[in-house]
């Protein structure tokens, strides 16, 4: 087949938009997400073929061969940016308790993929007002989850969230009510999210491409001073190993986000990887090392007090019982070089196995 | 309407057993519980879901999807009002207000209107006046036409109908009935599709696909059981004739179903109905009912090797369902979203498996064209056209009804010999096509034949062939209007174009919205219309700038009226 020119092989049952990303041609979309079905809502992946009346959505058409394809001609690109401009017109300005979010400028703590409006509205010049009218989509302020932010004022009816939550996780949380402009996303009974099979695994708002779906606890830094930036690390919870971004604000952790390039992962998580980082930066942590006295209280001590009545206690037990009378077992809420740590203690120091970790629970 | 007594209530767990282990269960199933507690409850929603393992929520979505599923008091009790583009013009809202105490509320156009105005009462199909009179009358039969009137033009599907009795079996087979079935027994069903080829007989519910090749991808098609589905969703504005043709004469369409199915090696067919046609659904499983009696439906039809059933599925209201494959996923139980193409109903049909969806007419004109041959129906048409259609007429004319006429009629000889012209002191102004998909036609446009290629040269189709008629009384501006607002009523909400452009345009038609300034007003519009018309993901979105971009080409001045004239309707 051809692509703008280029001549190009193809799997079969490859799509044209495949096969365009694979050429780098940059084919705008809004409703795709690599991971799920093709869909074809947003109609801005659609190509011109040549011999066909009309353009075809590429995200759901296969490549054949002998297709000549355009993936950029004006009528294209007029077509892209009226489909922008009314998507834009159904949307409310979020003035949520978090103050974030209008159609053009949504907060990136919202989600990883919530730029992908703005960005798209900035890319095509998207001319504000154009095509006014009703707006669609009711942010469901009731639902007073701690983790999930259902802003649906921001909503544009992709029903990435919807897909994500059948295919990807098999939870069949949410799904689509009413019709038309009237559609909503909404769980049995327009209900709660911990009412119904939900598991807050967050997999919704990390892939909602507007920010009508939130995650709330990164919104609480929303008027935090500094850049956000992003650490690549594998969370520690379990054996699954999914790979993460830890999402910083200067020196505070605000965010943990799936990383979609993540070999195990391909950008799920479950509740915990995703929502239970708060120990973390937590008020009650421990400061300084404590160590127990004859009565039995715990003082506050120096490290190396501490380390060498630590110390001790462990030499005298080898001492006693034997080196197999030590067992440790890591803990899932630290971090990886500490589990690492661990292992090798008992392992370099007992010369035992006796080490587990809670994650293999 | 009050419950039955509690005694003669079915209980939950029976209706699961009685529909849970059929073909296509969650629409009877919901209609079941809908029926026995007059709304559908919570627990009745989750019952379903859980015999039928669909999510909760899913299943919601669903029910909430569909017009006619009532969740609160006075449920399926409530009158419903047609408001279609025909009864808003016969008094409509005069008959929603008078019925306003019983909780009535209006309903998209209900296929009644040679004689409005259509009124659903649970499952009654009344017809009511201005004043909120009810009547219950019998579906208008075609109007018969003098031969002086019809210069030797001969009728398919109509030309039996008028019989007294032919909708019961006996006096079905008094007039030729199921000969064509004993016929299609006795043929190979490679012949039996050539036949249906060479007559060039084409879809008659809207795209026009030839019939023949559809069977014959259908036979030739890997897999099975294959099906075969009668459409008979007929929910375009302005049409009704399949409603005309299965309440007088519905074994025709059984029987073309069955040679379908003996020509496709199809075993199963299913009957979609539209919810706005209760008695149509007692006629049609009544007659269901005789032709198994009589062994020609069912096991070993007339003691050969053919088997065929036919179930009969009812809808819950939503316009989209009469696309195919949005048909198909009602039936299958998910949201009636339209599914994404190729690949088509042919090989991946109901179930995924390879599927004709027809038409009521289109199969309707299966038998005589088995009778009589492809030769007679192919000279049916005028010209190079082949066969007849049958045209619903409705609106300014002296006789609405349906008129079947040879493709390639000039529509003025249909609206002046067969509907009798405009009414006393009127003009026609407009005649819309293919009910509202079509937009309408006004003018020098008036002058052209009742064939596709002539209907698209005018940017235009015939479709399923509704013909609304307005004269010179009507605003045009308020007859697009109501045409855009239903097409945003019905859109499924599946793609961005349809979704939004459907409301964004009945805004400002209505002018409830949008730009005050002329230029700017039509730039948006016009900016809607076209990428409507290249991105939307199904023919209700595709065609439903038609209607609007017509008003703009014949009407530019009520445009510019509407626009800037000093007040905004309300
Ligand atoms: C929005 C929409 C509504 C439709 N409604 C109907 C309908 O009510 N009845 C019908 O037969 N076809 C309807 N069609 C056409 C069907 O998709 C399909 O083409 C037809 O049922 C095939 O049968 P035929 O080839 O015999 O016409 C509709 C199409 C669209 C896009
Ligand atoms: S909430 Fe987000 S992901 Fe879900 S449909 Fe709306 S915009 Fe799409
Ligand atoms: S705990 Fe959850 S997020 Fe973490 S690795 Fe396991 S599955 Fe992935
Ligand atoms: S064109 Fe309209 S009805 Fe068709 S898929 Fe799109 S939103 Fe649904
Ligand atoms: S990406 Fe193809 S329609 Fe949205």
């Amino acid at each position: 087949m051809t692509i703008d020119g280029q001549k190009v092989d193809f799997a079969p049952g490859e799509t044209i938009y495949e096969v365009a990303r694979r050429l780098d041609r940059d084919v705008p979309t809004l409703c795709y997400d690599p991971r799920l079905e093709p869909f074809g809502a947003c109609r801005l992946c659609v190509v011109e073929i040549e011999g066909q009346a009309r353009p075809v959505a590429s995200c759901t058409t296969k490549a054949t061969a002998g297709m000549v394809v355009r993936t950029v001609t004006d009528a294209l690109e007029a077509h892209r940016r009226t489909l922008l401009e009314l998507v834009i017109s159904e949307n409310r300005d979020s003035g949520d308790a978090f103050g974030a979010g209008t159609p053009a400028h949504v907060d990136p703590l919202r989600g990883a993929s919530s730029q992908e409006l703005s960005t798209l509205a900035a890319r095509y010049r998207v001319r504000p007002g154009r095509h006014a009218g009703a707006h669609s989509g009711h942010s469901r302020r009731d639902d007073d989850n701690p983790f999930i932010l259902r802003d649906y004022d921001l909503c544009i009816s992709c029903y990435r969230c919807v897909r994500v939550c059948d295919e990807r996780e098999g939870d069949h949380a949410i799904h689509v009510g009413g019709r038309g402009f009237e559609s909503r996303i909404l769980t049995e009974f327009e209900g709660h999210l911990a009412d119904s099979s939900c598991t807050f695994c967050g997999q919704c708002v990390q892939t909602c491409p507007t920010g009508a779906l939130a995650d709330k606890k990164a919104l609480r830094a929303v008027d935090l001073p500094g850049e956000l930036t992003k650490t690549r690390t594998i969370c520690p919870y379990c054996g699954v190993g999914c790979s993460v971004d830890i999402v910083t604000k200067g020196d505070r952790m605000v965010a943990v986000q799936p990383a979609f390039d993540g070999p195990a992962n391909e950008g799920a998580l479950c509740v915990k990887g995703q929502f239970a980082w708060d120990h973390v930066q937590h008020d009650e942590r421990l400061r300084t090392p404590l160590v127990r006295g004859a009565d039995g209280v715990q003082r506050p001590a120096t490290w190396d007090e501490a380390l060498d009545r630590a110390a001790d206690g462990f030499r005298r037990a080898a001492a006693e019982h034997g080196a197999k009378a030590v067992y440790a077992i890591a803990s899932g809420r630290a971090p990886h070089e500490s589990a690492y740590t661990i292992q090798k203690f008992i392992r370099a120091g007992f010369g035992t196995n006796y080490i587990d970790n809670c994650s293999r629970a | 309407m009050a419950a039955p007594p509690a005694t003669d209530r079915p209980s939950d767990a029976e209706l699961v057993a009685r529909w849970a282990g059929e073909p296509a269960p969650l629409l009877p199933l919901l209609h079941a519980f809908h029926e026995r507690d007059g709304v559908l409850t919570d627990d009745a929603i989750r019952r379903v879901a859980a015999a039928l393992r669909i999510p909760l929520a899913e299943l919601y979505g669903t029910v909430t999807f569909y017009h006619f599923f009532e969740r609160e008091q006075p449920g399926r009790a409530r009158p419903r009002v047609c408001d279609g583009p025909v009864c808003r013009r016969r008094g409509s809202a005069e008959l929603l207000a008078a019925l306003g105490h019983h909780g009535a509320e209006p309903m998209p156009c209900a296929g009644r209107c040679d004689e409005p105005i259509p009124v659903l009462v649970g499952d009654q199909q009344l017809v009511g006046a201005r004043d909120g009179e009810l009547r219950d009358l019998p579906t208008p039969l075609p109007p018969k036409l003098s031969d002086d009137r019809l210069p030797g033009w001969r009728e398919c599907v109509f030309r039996h109908i008028r019989t007294e009795g032919r909708a019961a079996l006996a006096g079905y087979r008094a007039t030729g009935g199921y000969a064509a079935l004993f016929r299609a027994i006795a043929m190979a069903p490679a012949e039996i599709v050539d036949v249906i080829a060479q007559s060039g007989l084409a879809g008659r519910g809207g795209a026009g696909f030839p019939t023949g090749v559809k069977w014959r991808l259908v036979a030739e098609a890997e897999g099975g059981p294959k099906s075969i589905v009668c459409n008979a969703d007929e929910g375009e504005p302005g049409c009704f004739k399949d409603r005309a043709l299965m309440d007088h004469d519905p074994h025709a369409v059984l029987e073309g179903m069955a040679i379908a199915g003996r020509a496709t090696g199809a075993a199963r067919g299913i009957i979609y109905l539209r919810y706005e046609y209760p008695h149509t659904l007692r006629v049609l499983e009544k007659a269901i009912r005789e032709a198994e009696r009589d062994g020609l439906l069912g096991e070993r039809i007339l003691g050969s090797e053919f088997s065929f059933r036919i179930h009969v599925r009812r809808g819950a209201g939503a316009y989209i369902c009469g696309e195919e494959t949005s048909l198909l996923e009602s039936l299958e139980g998910r949201r009636p979203w339209p599914r994404n193409k190729p690949p088509y109903p042919v090989t991946h049909g109901f179930e995924g498996l390879p599927t004709v969806v027809n038409n009521v007419e289109t199969l309707a004109s299966v038998p005589p064209i088995l009778l009589e041959g492809a030769d007679w129906y192919r000279g049916l048409g005028l010209g190079d056209h082949a066969g007849t259609k049958v045209v619903s007429v409705s609106g300014d004319v002296q006789r609405p009804g349906n008129y079947e006429v040879p493709i390639g009629l000039p529509l003025r000889t249909l609206l002046q010999d067969c509907a009798g012209g405009a009414l006393p002191g009127r003009r026609i102004v407009a005649v819309t096509q293919a009910g509202l998909s079509g937009g309408f036609l006004a003018g020098a446009d008036l002058d052209v034949t009742l064939d596709e290629p002539a209907l698209r040269a005018k940017g235009s189709f015939l479709g399923a062939a509704g013909l609304i008629v307005f004269d010179d009384s009507r605003d045009m501006v308020a007859v697009a209007a109501d045409g855009i607002e239903f097409f945003a009523h019905e859109s499924c909400g599946k793609c961005f174009p349809c979704r939004i452009g459907t409301t964004r345009l009945t805004e400002r038609l209505t002018g409830s919205d949008g730009p005050l300034d002329l230029d700017e007003w039509r730039s948006e519009v016009e900016d809607i219309c076209a990428t409507m018309k290249a991105t939307s993901a199904c023919g209700l979105g595709l065609a439903a700038p038609l209607i609007v971009e017509s008003l703009l080409r014949s009407f530019p001045d009520d445009v510019r009226a509407h626009v800037e004239g000093p007040a905004i309707e309300t």
